[in-house]
């Protein structure tokens, strides 16, 4: 398991809709700043290179130092899954990042869940972290 | 070959441009060489380029050297194919001959002779001096020329052209440059194909051990030169790219390590835009060149190379991408290279390359696009550089300067700082300067943030950059760092510790303390240094390292840093923002702020700070926000600008609660507080949207009937942390289908109190039109502050709203109803009641779902109606038809029963009890309507024509009920109540006896749903009647009580006889009618119609047992006795009447006798009569009333004949012929009462049926 990871979705508003600190390192409060700060200014590139491609794994769009970022666009809503990391495991991530696609597509369709609101559910929580567990 | 290497550069240096050799045969240069020059640089050329391909050159530049010129001629004949890119590439040969002998003899030979190398790419112009009128001149030049073509054109090429001096031809020139042209041409492909064979032998024994670098270089370089003097720059560009790569894959080969370079001074500075900055010479190593130096020339190539292209996008984006390849170079070498010699190239690198790309970017004209891409990779050149130089600035002790920022901290800790072999070790004589250090680090407390906002600042240096600087001194004095410390945080030493450290920034610090007041360690080299002779030693080492006084300078002092840091920050900002990486360039901007704000330069901090706010705050980046939005709210303060702080306030108090601890939000909230209670210059609404939320509570929406006022419960929810005092709140609600007219719902109880978190609050509404409403806007005061809050929460904290937008609720929460019937007054009788006696008159008041709470009717009566005011009102529940005697019945056995109420009537007004609310009621009135007419009796036959007309018991009483909740509602209603005689009577004379004595039937027809009893009946007779026998004309007492059920008859027989007059009695009134008297009790059901008077409680009981009496009056008539005149009506055609059938009517008068006294008199032979008819069942034609002869004389008669239209079929009252001049008493009629005629049907009409 990578060591260092921040996971990020963000809406098609550009606000954050959940972030988990993944990673197996010890987690330092500090870090959450800085990951936030390195994710957000990510988006500048995400921007770029999105329309671009019609892939929707974005693989290591930016890196700072030995972090790298790591995006996933879905296709109709445009949200962002966002990954910062350190391991190079691009399957691993493209796979992680697919199920979570898949997590979030059923926490659409919640009708509970407003699209765009923050997602607060603690099922959603534990699944994305056992995901993180499996494949980063 | 890599001797040569001196030589190549020179020739290099010394010659930039393409050279055409000059064959001066005849010694004509002088005298052409002006013209010849004149028309360089040549234009429009076609060279072929290195695939072969051609490509058009706007202009080529091109130097004519005479073959005896001293830069061709002496050379060694080894260098020539070396540098053969500096030879000539084209030869002219300039002749003139006058004499076709001398050609043959002297110059073909000698042409021959400079022509035979065939290398050369050669071409004769003759030079003709002949003037143009001399005729033998020109003629001799041109066979002379004609010879020169012959001998020396081919057939593939002509080499010959020829130029008149005196006269020169239109297209020489054009020749002669094609010429020119050609020949460079053939020979730079010729070259270029030698130089790619040589190339291509050297290559393939590149791995051998043999290879040298430098002459493949020499080589390579030679043909990238030779295409830069083409002006191919392209393939110029192309051969320098496969230099690098063939240098960068033979330096790195294993077993060959060289010197890296960059030892020198003035290596600290980047050259890589200055391919001139050293010698090749001086670099070379060996047999190949020494990297550090070598790739920054390759790079200065190609960027020269690049700028000619006029592409200096490619130079910025390339140079990055150099820089950063080259700065990984470096950290390989650190350990040998000088302290920090990285950061220091890397800044001067970033910084000419931005001012080189600038400066020539500034008058290029690309796309877009392009530009966009530019001003991006320029703004990444600036934060790049501006973040070696915020290093730099902390290690020599800037730090405490730096914002720790979330963007600055990342940049600084999370990358790679400096490892040198060994740190700098502090100078010996630097104490006074570490104690000046150490004073600014210990007055550098961490600032303090407005609102009391603490919160640990972000780490600018990784965790150990302290035992960094310690750890290798250590290892070469003691060999143990462990020693060093208390151990407190670094008890592991292991490079893993970069992620565990605690707080580093903290210890850092307390522990370089703990250290220095230990004094353990006493020799310098032992003793591990604090952080502030880090910093000296730092800078003195840098102070060597940096050779650029610029940099330094900027480095030695706070403002100095400042300066630099702001110009680098802004650089960076600005081209992000050229650029689509808006972000980037707010969060900087962001930075620009800090250092303003540092500066006390709120003005230019607070516009900056809301930028950045603006951006975090769209997005939704709320740790982000949380860390730039106190400050904007200090700026605000500061600058007093009351509207902006406050809503920074609120900004603050919406951001996640876990972002500020409850102490902080406190604070926030008694800002609010504070300045919302202060006297504030400019009111503004304050925009709590995010703060306060308000929604509906669950369920169907609340329904008031149109006109109501009501009361309306929403749920608020507060984000302030404590309780906060509302001195008024108010809401806006918007009509669905009216957006423009909103409603306004007032909490009109003063203040109002918030806990934190949901709150019920009661608004009252005034009346509101039909429709039905949503939330719109909740507005209120805190202090003197007004504030709005436009977000409708759904059930529970505030969402940022923008993305809730397409989800705004649209529940109606109030429906105000159409106009309906809320209540209705209706007579609870439609049967009459007696005249003149005080009789209940019900009234149902039922509600229609809607309650009458205290409702209000005001009673009106009408003319000829009056209240029985002494009287109490009744007030009881009202039932069904069907059960309405019995409940009556049984309310009145239960007195006590909560539906029955007495009720007084003050000022015409009532006011309904509260159990009348909901729940159909009758009210009980007692009434008397007042009639002063005597009714008349009419006789049995007339019945129908003089009954007495319903309107005449009419009355009307006016309803008026005012209800609702703060009776806002009226309801008015007239309602008509119909009043009756008790009887209608009737007369007939039943029979007259041969006495004299008359029968006469008087019968009584019952009015009212009531049952009469009669007790006593009588009649007063009009005078010339009497009654018979000696009785008062009351019938037999036997009779007595007469029951007559309700509209039912009795009859009640008279005996009367006509009696004489009395003359004497003449003065008195002849009484001109009889009266009937009845004494009488009724008894009916108040429910069902009359009934028994009310009881009048002044009367007593006296009264209460008294009959009633009624009156009526009896016109008798006596029967003629004297007739004078005879009236008889005439037989009707047998055929009989039929409707619309002219008949005639026809009345005989005869006159039976004389009589004097008659009033007639006067005329003397004319009779008065008079036809009367009813107009609903005849039509009369001709005249109804005149004069008709008549003589005076007995026995005179004359028949009137009227022409009548029967309208009505059936038995009908013929039209009547009376005398009105005549006293009835002395006529006598035939028949001598009313009579009827049979009227029948029209016939039928057989015009519009179809026969069968």
């Amino acid at each position: 398991m990578t060591s260092t990871a921040c996971f990020m979705i963000v809406s098609r508003n550009d606000i954050p809709i959940y972030e988990a600190e993944v990673g197996a390192a010890p987690k330092k409060e500090e870090a959450v700043h800085q990951h936030q700060f390195i994710l957000h200014a990510a988006l500048d590139i995400v921007q770029d290179i999105a329309w671009t491609t019609s892939a929707m794994f974005l693989k290591s769009i930016d890196r700072f130092n030995d972090l790298v970022v790591s995006v996933y666009v879905t296709a109709a809503i445009h949200t962002r899954l966002m990954l910062l990391h350190d391991s190079r495991n691009d399957d691993g991530i493209k796979s992680f990042f697919q199920e979570v696609h898949e997590l979030y597509i059923k926490s659409l369709l919640n009708p509970l869940y407003l699209p765009g609101s923050r997602i607060k559910s603690s099922h959603f929580d534990t699944k994305v972290r056992a995901l993180a567990r499996k494949y980063l | 070959m890599a001797n040569f290497l001196a030589q190549f550069q020179s020739i290099k240096n010394s010659c930039d441009r393409i050279i055409v050799a000059v064959e001066d045969v005849s010694d004509l240069w002088p005298l052409v060489k002006k013209s010849f020059e004149e028309r360089l640089p040549l234009k429009g050329a076609v060279l072929n380029n290195k695939t072969r391909n051609p490509v058009f050159l706007q202009s080529l530049p091109v130097e004519y050297i005479l073959t005896t010129d001293a830069r061709i001629r002496s050379r060694f004949p080894h260098e020539l194919s070396l540098f053969w890119f500096r030879e000539p590439y084209a030869t002219v040969v300039l002749v003139t001959c006058e004499d076709l002998d001398e050609f043959k003899t002297i110059l073909k030979p000698r042409l021959k002779l400079i022509v035979q190398n065939d290398e050369r790419e050669w071409f004769i112009v003759f030079v003709s001096r002949a003037p143009p009128h001399n005729d033998q001149a020109t003629k001799m030049a041109k066979k002379v020329y004609a010879r020169l073509e012959v001998d020396f054109n081919s057939k593939k090429r002509e080499r010959c052209c020829k130029l008149d001096l005196l006269a020169p031809e239109a297209n020489f020139w054009e020749d002669m440059e094609t010429k020119v042209l050609e020949s460079i041409r053939n020979t730079l492909d010729r070259r270029i194909q030698f130089y790619e064979d040589e190339i291509r032998k050297l290559s393939e024994q590149r791995f051998m051990p043999v290879w040298n670098f430098c002459n493949f270089f020499i080589l390579k370089e030679s043909l990238a030169f030779m295409f830069e003097m083409a002006h191919l720059h392209e393939d110029s560009l192309r051969e320098y790219d496969e230099l690098e790569l063939c240098y960068l894959e033979t330096v790195n080969m294993v077993g060959k390590q060289r010197d890296f370079g960059g030892m020198d001074r003035g290596d600290d500075q980047a050259a890589l835009l200055s391919p001139g900055n050293k010698p090749l010479t001086q670099i070379v190593q060996n047999d190949s060149f020494r990297a550090f130096e070598f790739r920054q020339y390759l790079f200065a190539c190609q960027a020269k190379l690049l700028f000619k292209l006029n592409r200096p996008y490619e130079v910025a984006s390339r140079g990055y991408a150099f820089i950063m390849s080259f700065s990984k170079e470096l950290v390989l070498h650190e350990k040998v290279l000088p302290f920090c010699a990285r950061e220091v190239w890397m800044i001067t690198a970033c910084l000419s390359l931005i001012d080189a790309t600038a400066s020539r970017y500034s008058d290029v004209s690309v796309a877009p696009d392009t530009e966009k891409e530019f001003h991006r990779v320029q703004g990444d050149l600036y934060s790049l550089c501006r973040t070696k130089f915020m290093r730099l600035a902390y290690l020599i002790g800037h730090g405490p300067d730096i914002e720790r920022s979330p963007a600055n901290s990342a940049s600084l800790s999370m990358l790679p700082w400096p490892k040198p072999a060994v740190w700098p070790s502090i100078p010996a004589d630097a104490s006074s300067e570490v104690l000046e250090k150490e004073k600014t680090i210990l007055h550098a407390t961490p600032k303090m943030k407005h609102f009391g906002i603490q919160r640990k600042a972000l780490p600018l240096e990784p965790s150990l950059l302290l035992r960094e600087a310690n750890r290798r001194r250590a290892s070469l004095s003691v060999g143990n760092a462990l020693e060093m410390f208390d151990g407190q945080s670094f008890m592991d030493g292991s490079d893993s510790e970069l992620r565990r450290a605690p707080a580093p920034k903290v210890n850092a610090v307390t522990m370089s303390r703990t250290n220095s007041s230990l004094g353990i360690f006493e020799s310098t080299i032992d003793r591990p240094m604090r952080l502030s002779e880090i910093h000296v030693a730092a800078e003195h080492a840098l102070k060597k390292t940096i050779s650029d006084p610029d940099l330094w300078k900027s480095l030695s002092s706070l403002e100095e840093f400042e300066k630099k840091y702001l110009q680098l920050s802004k650089g960076a900002a600005d081209n992000y923002h050229h650029s689509w990486w808006k972000r980037h360039g707010v969060v900087l901007d962001g930075e620009i702020a800090a250092v303003w704000y540092k500066n006390g330069n709120y003005d230019l901090a607070a516009k900056s700070y809301e930028k950045v706010c603006a951006l975090y705050s769209g997005e939704g980046w709320q740790d982000l926000l949380a860390e730039v939005l106190p400050n904007l709210a200090d700026c605000q303060r500061i600058l007093n600008d009351q509207a902006g702080y406050l809503s920074s306030c609120v900004r603050l108090l919406s951001l996640d609660k876990g972002l500020f601890l409850p102490k902080e939000r406190q604070a926030f909230q008694s800002e609010v507080i504070l300045l919302a209670h202060s006297e504030m210059e400019n009111p503004v609404p304050l925009d709590v949207s995010s703060l306060i939320t308000f929604s509906s509570n669950p369920g169907p929406p609340m329904e008031i009937c149109d006109g109501d006022p009501g009361t309306l419960c929403v749920t608020v929810w507060s984000g302030f942390p404590d309780d906060i005092n509302l001195e008024a709140l108010s809401l806006t609600l918007t009509d669905t289908h009216n957006a423009d007219e909103g409603v306004k719902a007032r909490k009109s109880s003063g203040a109002t109190i918030l806990k934190p978190g949901k709150n019920a609050i009661t608004l009252s509404l005034p009346p509101q039109k039909p429709g039905s409403y949503v939330l719109g806007v909740l507005t209120g005061h805190i202090g003197h502050l007004i504030f709005r809050s436009h977000n409708f929460s759904r059930g529970g904290p505030a969402e940022s709203d923008d993305l809730m937008s397409y989800e705004k609720p649209t529940r109606p929460i109030l429906k105000v109803l159409e106009p309906r019937p809320l209540v209705d007054l209706v007579p609870a009788v439609s049967s009459a009641l007696l005249l003149n006696e005080f009789q209940w008159m019900g009234i149902i008041v039922k509600p229609i779902n809607y309650s009458l709470k205290g409702a209000i009717l005001h009673i009106d009566p009408g003319p000829g109606l009056v209240i029985e005011e002494t009287h109490n009102i009744e007030m009881e529940r009202y039932d069904n038809a069907g059960e309405n005697q019995l409940k009556s019945t049984r309310s009145e056995d239960s007195a006590g029963d909560v539906h029955f109420k007495q009720l007084t009537l003050q000022n015409s007004r009532l006011e309904l009890p509260e159990w009348a609310s909901n729940i159909t009621s009758v009210l009980w009135i007692p009434m008397r309507a007042i009639s002063d007419e005597l009714v008349r009796a009419t006789s049995e036959g007339v019945d129908n024509l003089q009954r007495q007309s319903l309107v005449d018991g009419l009355r009307t009483i006016a309803l008026k009920l005012d209800f609702g909740v703060s009776l806002n509602q009226t309801f008015e209603r007239t309602i008509a109540v119909h009043f009756t005689e008790p009887f209608h009577v009737s007369t007939r004379v039943s029979d007259k006896c041969n006495d004299g004595t008359l029968l006469l039937q008087v019968i009584l027809h019952s009015q009212v749903k009531a049952t009469y009893t009669i007790y006593d009946a009588w009649m007063d007779l009009q005078d010339g009647f009497a009654h018979t026998g000696q009785r008062d004309g009351r019938p037999a007492s036997a009779f007595f009580p007469l029951v007559i059920s309700p509209t039912s008859k009795a009859g009640i027989l008279f005996s009367i006889c006509l009696s004489n007059m009395n003359p004497e009695d003449e003065p008195k009134q002849p009484q001109e009618d009889s009266i009937l008297n009845i004494k009488y009790e009724i008894s009916g059901n108040r429910n069902v119609g009359a009934h028994s008077p009310v009881a009048l409680p002044h009367s007593g009981v006296e009264n209460a047992t008294e009959h009633l009496t009624f009156r009526c009056a009896v016109g008798l008539q006596r029967p003629v006795l004297d007739p004078c005149l005879a009236v008889g009506f005439l037989p009707l055609p047998s055929s009989g009447l039929r409707v619309g059938q002219l008949v005639a009517m026809k009345w005989r008068v005869e006159r039976l006798k004389f009589f004097e006294d008659s009033a007639l008199s006067e005329n003397k032979n004319e009779v008065l009569y008079e036809v009367s008819a009813n107009s609903e069942n005849w039509m009369i034609a001709g005249r109804k009333r005149g004069y008709a002869d008549l003589s005076k004389d007995e026995g005179s008669r004359i028949v009137v004949s009227v022409l009548c239209v029967p309208l009505v079929a059936g038995y009908v009252r013929p039209p009547q012929l009376g005398l009105p001049d005549v006293s009835k008493t002395t006529i006598s009629c035939n028949p001598p009462g009313p009579h009827l005629v049979c009227v029948l049907p029209p016939p039928l009409s057989s015009s519009f049926c179809i026969p069968a």
